[in-house]
């Protein structure tokens, strides 16, 4: 499950090769590009897809797995983007239904293709030499490190549950134990959150967080 | 005053609103000892080495009693100097493993303590080489295995040079093999330890001294082989006699 998001991150191709800072920067460029290309025009919006899908074919990062990953991603943007025309008549509310989901969909996979040819660790060491924040650079690390340790006690409560049930549950059986797990990991959230602060005060953590590059001669 | 690495003074602690955790305990332990703290599960053994690190707040109105370390008393003003001194392992290594690649993780203590980039460096090269773990400096935290992260979690603790070092549970969950690696490692550590574990076997291969801990109060106190090996003790705290302590 770790690799769920980056699992070609330590790959060998044209893409992970080139220096971090281009990689960044063309990853920015191509979700600007699809953010901002408007989307009556449509020959624009297919360029920007192209140069997005070439991208992934460069990096050797198979489209099944892309579109695997957008299986999952595309529920939570069908939901934001269904309030539009649901709030707006007519057809300008379906022109934003359609401009969030193509747009979310680009950056998205943009974003995919930036943390599958330059894993997070270097992800998040380029950003700190850009100068971003250290709040938030703390906060994307502490949700890479521990998205996948909750995912996996997710998975965990629910094979626990599968191993308990002996028949069908009904639709409402299956909303009424989701939700109930969905409470009780939130709860265990909490309950880490607070050890991983114990852990961190263990440490001589004083609530600034200090930086450095593993070897000067790794420096890229 | 005599000279000792922990020393427990009649502490008392519960949280707020709930039941006594813990009741006039006190002990103390020399430099370079090693004690075992066994109990049955609930006794209070994690908070207890919660407070050799200043984890609970001295403050609230629940604690009573006095902790020292190195005859430095834990409080708010010398809680930093204490932390640098004990050395905490938890339970769960995803707890303590918090950054992304295994050198930040190791160097995370040693910049806490504000070290120069090249010492920190330095210490997490040693402190890797001596859990043999020594070209894992770029691996990433997820992708370890369980015995491979709680020797990175102790060398996170070891890269901030303690004196003291209080593992919880260091052993569970560990393959054999893993175990032994863990046991060879904190056999070579020269400060004091206090080890809280359901492992009795290792207790007697470890530990010079055993504390035994039930409902919150310290019921036993004493060598290894005299507490572990006390059939009517243990049995009454819901403990068995280790394998290699039971009569042929």
């Amino acid at each position: 499950m770790s690799d769920f998001l980056d699992r070609f991150g330590r790959g060998q191709s044209m893409c992970h090769r080139w220096p971090p800072f281009v990689k960044l920067f063309a990853a920015v460029a191509m979700i600007l590009a699809a953010t901002c290309a408007p989307i009556t025009h449509g020959p624009l919006v297919g360029i920007v897809a192209c140069v997005i899908f070439f991208a992934h074919t460069l990096a050797r990062i198979p489209l099944r797995y892309v579109g695997r990953r957008l299986l999952f991603f595309w529920p939570t943007l069908f939901l934001m983007a269904i309030s539009l025309p649901l709030s707006q008549a007519g057809q300008k509310g379906w022109l934003l239904f359609v401009t969030i989901l193509v747009r979310g969909t680009l950056s998205f996979s943009t974003a995919l293709w930036l943390v599958n040819v330059m894993p997070f660790d270097q992800l998040l060491a380029t950003l700190r030499r850009l100068r971003v924040p250290d709040v938030l650079l703390a906060i994307l690390s502490l949700m890479y490190r521990f998205l996948f340790v909750l995912w996996d006690e997710l998975d965990r409560m629910r094979t626990a549950r599968s191993a308990r049930l002996f028949r069908k549950p009904s639709l409402w059986e299956t909303w009424r134990s989701a939700a109930h797990l969905v409470g009780r990991l939130l709860i265990r959230a909490l309950d880490r959150a607070d050890r991983i602060h114990g852990a961190m005060l263990a440490r001589s953590w004083n609530g600034r967080t200090r930086w450095i590059e593993p070897r000067r001669e790794d420096q890229r | 005053m005599s000279e000792s690495a922990v020393r427990v003074e009649h502490l008392s602690f519960r949280y707020p609103g709930g039941p006594d955790v813990l009741t006039d305990i006190s002990f103390t332990i020399a430099p370079g000892e090693i004690i075992g703290l066994v109990g049955p599960s609930g006794a209070g053994k994690s908070t207890l080495l919660q407070h050799l690190n200043g984890l609970l707040p001295s403050k609230l109105p629940e604690f009573v009693g006095q902790v020292c370390i190195d005859n430095i008393p834990v409080a708010r003003q010398t809680i930093a100097e204490v932390r640098r001194r004990v050395g905490f392992l938890f339970q769960d290594p995803d707890d303590q493993l918090f950054c992304p690649t295994v050198f930040e993780d190791v160097a995370f203590g040693p910049l806490n303590l504000g070290l120069s980039d090249d010492e920190v460096r330095q210490r997490v090269r040693d402190s890797l080489t001596s859990v043999g773990l020594a070209d894992y400096e770029p691996r990433s935290t997820l992708r370890l295995s369980l015995g491979e992260r709680k020797r990175v979690c102790l060398a996170g603790v070891f890269a901030c040079q303690p004196s003291v070092l209080a593992l919880d549970e260091p052993f569970s969950s560990l393959d054999p093999r893993a175990r032994r690696k863990l046991i060879a490692i904190l056999k070579q550590f020269s400060g004091s330890q206090i080890i809280a574990t359901h492992d009795l076997d290792i207790v007697v291969d470890l530990c010079h001294q055993v504390l035994l801990l039930d409902g919150g109060q310290l019921r036993a106190a004493g060598q290894t082989r005299d507490i572990l090996g006390n059939v009517a003790l243990m049995e009454r705290h819901g403990l068995e006699v280790p394998w290699r302590l039971r009569p042929k």
